[in-house]
């Protein structure tokens, strides 16, 4: 019996000290979810900064991330359309999903759906974490879920995760500096996915390089876009890496605009490993492309 | 008067109600999809037998019409339901129940998945896939003649488990079926009225992540059943199937898929009732073990295109001697995803029975499109 008593004090010692495993499914995520969670988490996330995250095939090697995970970080509002499949195909019944789009203040929800507008979001645009002012929704967020899991660590991850935020308003003070002298701008964007960024920085986007989201670049949409650019002395058209620029280098070459292959995710180019890093690169480069 | 208040009472609680209805709803109804495919198709084999070999008059048919619903039953479980119309008699066609499954996705000991009703068996790779997701346009003929044209869909309960193999994706799956596909495919039909024949299947397979562009996916699959109804004669396919993808950017891939099916089965008669008899002329029962393949790559090479070829090579279920083997080669063309898409595809089939031989082209340029909601790609 004693013996017995013992192995169960050594097996709940262990749980208590296990890291909680989160799968994320885009690389922010993971980001913030390690900068909260520190030692205490094991993250891991399924969409590589390099890919489309509304793209994603479902992929049985997915599954088996989910499989041993006990949380599921995702940014909701239908991004991750394959997500459901990879959820379901783990076999996870005590996996939390934990969706951190409930709390965001939310653009570009439909009136109406319809095939003939694209690929249209029902709940709305989903590209919310690239106004680092939602950033803040989405650690509270993960603080809360991390806490869920391990309520032995609530203190560190809080602590963590204010130590966080405080930086990044530090660093969105800045970037908001560094911007000042270009709000009211006008850019192109290849898909709806700077709708929040622009909308933080006073930028105004004129079009989408796509027709309609998710619809491949027409000649007669290109043509549009040129008159566009040439008329609105529009300076830069930011695609995706993901993306083929060739209809925005197309635009480029008869107008004075730049192609900027700017990621949404860190991780899309070499020198961004996380999300501050993502942002600093994105400023910089747009900031350099407007002077 | 008072009647009217109290109709009037009703029509404001129901008007008050409706949002909420409506919710409820929209949040319970069914994705649905409807799912076209029309052909148009000219070959140079109706009159062979007169001698004269010319492309026919080109075609223009309806192939299938699939209409699916999916939803979640509740959080454990989701059904599938597939109608199929099918072709070539878009007007007097009926309306058929080609799948119609629930599958237990959770709840059950050992995180097993448990899935009852009518659908396509785990056996193989390509049995799984409907065929307006196939690259190319006609059935591969291993499959039309060792699983028919509808291939492996039958009634029956099947429980799924993944293998404790690490890492790596593994899965365990077992089927128990009614057994009458096989009558319908490469059996003697059933007309016997007897006890239920049954039959099983059997797959399990891996997943092997190469690299962060390139996957792997081995499947071994075992299928039993009864194919002579009348003499109880037992067969047994087994079957291997490869896939891998290379997928290094969102507008190219690379698809490598290839099965091989091996057949036997003892029997008395064959599928015409012929008697199996020995040199003496008595009544003999014959093992026979044939075996078909196929193999195809499909290259999406832009955002809208893909070109693939592919090579069949089969026996018959109950002879060796009736060997068919074909070359295709497809180009496909998706102008907005999987919602429209044109297939053009030539086919040269070559087949074999002792004494005679015959070949035939085939040039069909298929149009389908698809309405419903986005799913992800699987695998």
């Amino acid at each position: 019996m004693k013996h017995l008593i013992i192995l169960l004090m050594v097996v709940v010692a262990g749980n208590a000290g296990a890291a909680v495993k989160v799968v994320t499914s885009l690389p922010d995520l993971a980001d913030l979810a390690r900068q909260i969670g520190g030692e205490k988490v094991v993250v891991e996330s399924i969409v590589r900064g390099d890919q489309n995250p509304h793209a994603i095939e479902v992929k049985p090697s997915y599954m088996m991330k989910l499989k041993s995970a006990d949380l599921f970080l995702m940014i909701g509002m239908d991004l991750e359309l394959w997500a459901p499949q990879i959820i379901d195909g783990s076999r996870n019944s005590s996996l939390e999903v934990v969706d951190l789009s409930r709390r965001i203040a939310k653009l570009e929800i439909p009136a109406s759906l319809s095939a003939s507008q694209g690929d249209v979001h029902r709940y709305g645009n989903p590209h919310y974490w690239l106004d680092p002012r939602n950033i803040r929704i989405v650690v509270e967020d993960i603080v809360a879920a991390l806490s869920r899991k391990s309520p032995a660590d609530e203190q560190l991850f809080r602590t963590n995760g204010e130590r966080y935020l405080e930086k990044l308003q530090t660093q969105i003070r800045r970037w908001e500096e560094v911007m000042k002298p270009f709000a009211g701008s006008t850019i192109i964007t290849f898909h709806k996915s700077w709708t929040y960024f622009a909308a933080w920085l006073g930028l105004t986007v004129a079009d989408q390089v796509e027709p309609k989201p998710g619809i491949a670049p027409s000649p007669s949409h290109t043509a549009k876009l040129i008159s566009l650019v040439r008329q609105s002395g529009i300076r830069v058209i930011i695609v995706e890496p993901f993306y083929d620029a060739s209809a925005a280098e197309q635009i480029a070459r008869a107008t004075q605009a730049k192609v900027l292959r700017l990621p949404t995710s860190c991780g899309g180019t070499g020198g961004a490993t996380g999300y501050m890093e993502l942002m600093d690169y994105t400023i910089a480069t747009l900031a350099g492309a407007l002077k | 008067m008072h009647c009217s208040v109290h109709w009037l009472c009703c029509g404001a609680i129901v008007m008050a109600c409706m949002p909420s209805v409506a919710l409820a709803q929209s949040s319970v109804n069914p994705d649905m999809s409807i799912l076209p495919r029309f052909v148009l198709k000219t070959n140079d084999g109706e009159r062979l037998a007169e001698g004269i070999r010319e492309f026919s008059r080109p075609d223009f048919a309806f192939e299938e019409l699939e209409l699916a619903a999916q939803a979640y039953l509740n959080p454990f479980a989701k059904a599938d339901v597939v109608f199929a119309i099918a072709g070539p008699d878009i007007e007097g066609s009926s309306l058929g129940l080609e799948e119609v499954y629930a599958t237990v996705l959770r709840g059950l000991p050992l995180d097993l998945n448990m899935r009852f009703g009518k659908y396509r068996a785990e056996f193989g790779k390509i049995n799984m896939t409907h065929p307006h997701a196939w690259p190319f346009v006609t059935q591969p003929l291993s499959q039309e003649r060792f699983l028919g044209e509808g291939g492996l869909n039958d009634l029956g309960v099947s429980v799924s488990l993944l293998l404790p193999t690490g890492d790596v994706y593994s899965k365990l799956t077992l089927d128990l079926l009614r057994g009458g596909s096989i009558g319908d495919a490469s059996g003697i039909p059933d007309s016997t009225g007897a006890s239920p024949l049954y039959a099983t299947s059997a797959r399990v397979m891996g997943f092997f992540p190469l690299n962060d562009e390139s996957d792997l996916e081995i499947g071994l699959s075992g299928y039993t059943g009864i194919h002579d109804p009348y003499n109880r004669e037992r067969f047994w396919y087994g079957n291997l199937d490869v896939k891998y993808k290379y997928k290094p950017d969102a507008y190219t891939s690379l698809v490598v898929q290839g099965e091989v099916l091996q057949n036997t089965r003892k029997a008395r008669q064959n599928r015409a009732l012929a008697v199996y008899r020995d040199a003496a002329g008595n009544p003999a029962g014959q093992t026979v073990r044939s075996t078909g393949l196929y193999v195809f790559a499909d290259y999406q090479f832009m955002k809208l295109y893909s070109v693939g070829v592919r090579y069949d090579w089969t026996q018959a279920p109950y002879s060796t001697d009736d060997r068919a083997q074909a070359i295709a080669v497809f180009l496909g063309y998706y102008p907005v995803e999987e919602t429209l898409g044109v297939r053009l595809h030539y086919q040269h089939t070559r087949t074999e029975i002792p004494g005679e031989s015959r070949s035939v082209n085939l040039i069909a340029l298929q149009a389908l499109f698809s309405l419903g909601p986005h799913k992800a790609h699987p695998f």
